[in-house]
């Protein structure tokens, strides 16, 4: 897989993706509009201001409490590049693998909104060149890797029905 | 090195071999579930897998709970697809009034002891207290689960529970995972599974061993499991389910943490309004008033609990100025619950008795939209600011029992001060 570089894009702690990225509390809106105002209430202007390829780096348990993964379809909508944080909801974290979204449980800190970061995820290496920050974080899973890398779930069973998870399942 | 009870059934479900923690494993699923509140997604990933047929189909039940009976047309046309779809695979289907999920799978013998079940919902840990691994996913893992009968998990660590003693007359589990919740925060087991063990698991019947499960998942934990024993077994039995294959854990198994619960002094416990985390013992907050008592949910809708209520409700009238809700988790439930004259004594008393279904836990159905100011008594599991509604109303979290004291005296109650508090069915 490919280095991600991105900016970061910085939100705070237990934010839960169900009330502020998903239509849960907004019923009839699709994710085209929940992409519009996805965030707004914990960090005003965010998804207007979100650029294409922007990393988000978020605090403590991001996705807390979690279940919709039409939160990944938004972020992938927004163009949400990566999540880097140092800890996820656990169905967030599923769901953000079975959706083709790299999610790398790493410190942020020092890690400041704007910053261009490097993201190597088969070498779980994160770095923030202009500050000099190099961060090793335990590399994914092959197995998770090989889902990320076929985009989520549904196409890697499309193309591996029999799970097969290659070479790098070894 | 020893095995945790997770460790073990990941592993027989992926190869055979005892899995570790922390390891990603491709298993065979046992059983999967679909609610009528993610079908709509479900349904969706179904149809963008495009999978040429769905071999694992029929282990995959399909349950309208959550929108029962369906408060708008969404709800009622996502129902019409729900049974459309198990008509043509021919999906095991609970309808309306038929139960909540964490219910009807055990009650329809859909699960067995070494068993893995996912649903889409954070509460399928409940299947923990037979002995299987049960563990809340979306729409796109029940969809793989349909075409491969397989899916990825990652190895949880685990948190070994010790309860010490059976608990009293008038507390229950939901005193025990409350504790749980005011000692590890919400969240605080993020990822991990429980092993809950010891004389006081050993003293629960089934209805509270559920309890115990289900409600792990405001811990944030993957799955809470229990070893079996006769009581599991003949539960089992009673319910068709297949030949239990029971897991236990190895005594040098490696855990995260070990926690000692003195369950035998336990008094009963509540969760103040907004945070479930936020727990505090009945007898320091006694003298709160209520205007609201509501009792059902996958996490205290069980007969006993109804059993529990209409022992301190018998004879008696709710507080001037209360409102109750019974709402049984299940039709079987509703059924002996009418049967043995429960109905007679709550509605006797004021109460006000619904539909099986998930209504009293979130403001879904409208069931229950508490007015501002109010306080509400609620034996559900969470207690979210503006979950049942309004955001200016509050909910506090306790027992059945604390629910049907607090009904009968208008304010907090512990359920062993007032006559009938101490019922429990023998074991």
């Amino acid at each position: 897989m490919n280095i991600i570089k991105g900016s970061a894009r910085v939100l705070g702690d237990e934010v839960s993706t169900d009330i502020h990225c998903s239509s849960k509390y907004l019923p009839g809106k699709d994710t085209a509009f929940i992409a519009t105002v996805a965030f707004d209430n914990v960090a005003p202007g965010f998804a207007k201001a979100f650029v294409k390829g922007d990393v988000i780096v978020a605090g403590e348990n991001f996705g807390i409490n979690s279940s919709r993964e039409q939160a990944v379809h938004v972020m992938h909508r927004m163009g949400v590049a990566a999540i880097i944080a140092p800890s996820f909801g656990r169905q967030f974290y599923r769901n953000a693998i079975n959706n083709g979204m790299p999610v790398i449980e790493c410190d942020i800190g020092g890690i400041a909104a704007g910053d261009v970061m490097e993201i190597d995820l088969a070498g779980g290496r994160i770095t923030v060149p202009a500050k000099t920050i190099v961060r090793a974080v335990p590399p994914l899973p092959a197995a998770v890797q090989a889902v990320l890398e076929a985009g989520g779930l549904i196409p890697f069973l499309q193309q591996h029905p029999d799970w097969n998870l290659g070479e790098k399942a070894a | 090195m020893g095995h945790t009870i997770a460790e073990k059934i990941l592993g027989q479900h992926a190869g055979g071999k005892p899995a570790r923690a922390g390891e990603i494993v491709v298993a065979d699923v046992d059983f999967a579930m679909i609610h009528d509140a993610r079908a709509g997604n479900a349904l969706k990933m179904i149809e963008k897998l495009g999978a040429k047929s769905l071999p694992h189909v029929r282990r995959t039940a399909l349950v309208l709970d959550h929108y029962s009976p369906p408060p708008n047309i969404e709800a009622a046309n996502t129902h019409v697809a729900m049974r459309a779809f198990a008509e043509k695979h021919g999906s095991p289907l609970y309808d309306v009034g038929d139960g909540i999920c964490h219910q009807v799978l055990p009650e329809g013998g859909h699960l067995t002891c070494g068993d893995l079940v996912v649903g889409t919902d954070t509460h399928s840990t409940t299947y923990g207290a037979f002995n299987a691994f049960g563990t809340g996913v979306e729409g796109t893992d029940v969809s793989a689960v349909m075409m491969t009968g397989k899916l990825w998990f990652r190895v949880p660590e685990t948190i070994r529970i010790e309860l010490q003693g059976a608990l009293q007359p008038g507390v229950w589990a939901k005193d025990v995972t409350l504790t749980m919740l005011g000692r590890l925060g919400a969240e605080g087991a993020n990822y991990q599974a429980l092993e809950y063990c010891g004389s006081g698991v050993a003293a629960m019947a089934i209805d509270d061993r559920m309890t115990l499960s289900n409600h792990a998942a405001e811990l944030g934990a993957k799955a809470a499991l229990l070893e079996a024993d006769e009581k599991t077994f003949a539960w089992l039995k009673a319910h068709g389910a297949a030949t239990p294959r029971p897991v236990k854990a190895d005594a040098d198994a490696t855990y995260a943490q070990r926690i000692v619960i003195d369950t035998a002094t336990l008094a009963p416990q509540v969760a103040r309004q907004h945070h479930i985390d936020d727990v505090v013992g009945v007898p320091e907050v006694s003298g709160q008033k209520i205007q609201v008592a509501l009792i059902g949910t996958c996490t205290n809708g069980r007969l006993d609990d109804i059993r529990q209520a209409a022992a301190i409700l018998k004879g008696r009238k709710l507080a001037q100025g209360v409102r109750m809700i019974v709402t049984p988790a299940s039709r079987a439930i509703y059924l002996a619950a009418m049967r043995e004259g429960l109905f007679d004594i709550l509605a006797s008393a004021g109460a006000s008795v619904e539909a099986a279904g998930c209504g009293t836990c979130v403001n879904i159905t409208g069931h229950y939209i508490a007015g501002d100011g109010q306080v509400v008594i609620s034996s559900a599991n969470r207690n979210f600011k503006g979950r049942l509604g309004n955001p200016k109303s509050d909910i506090w979290i306790g027992s059945a029992a604390t629910v049907a004291a607090s009904a009968l005296t208008g304010v907090i109650t512990d359920a062993r001060t007032v006559a009938g508090g101490d019922w429990r069915a023998a074991a």
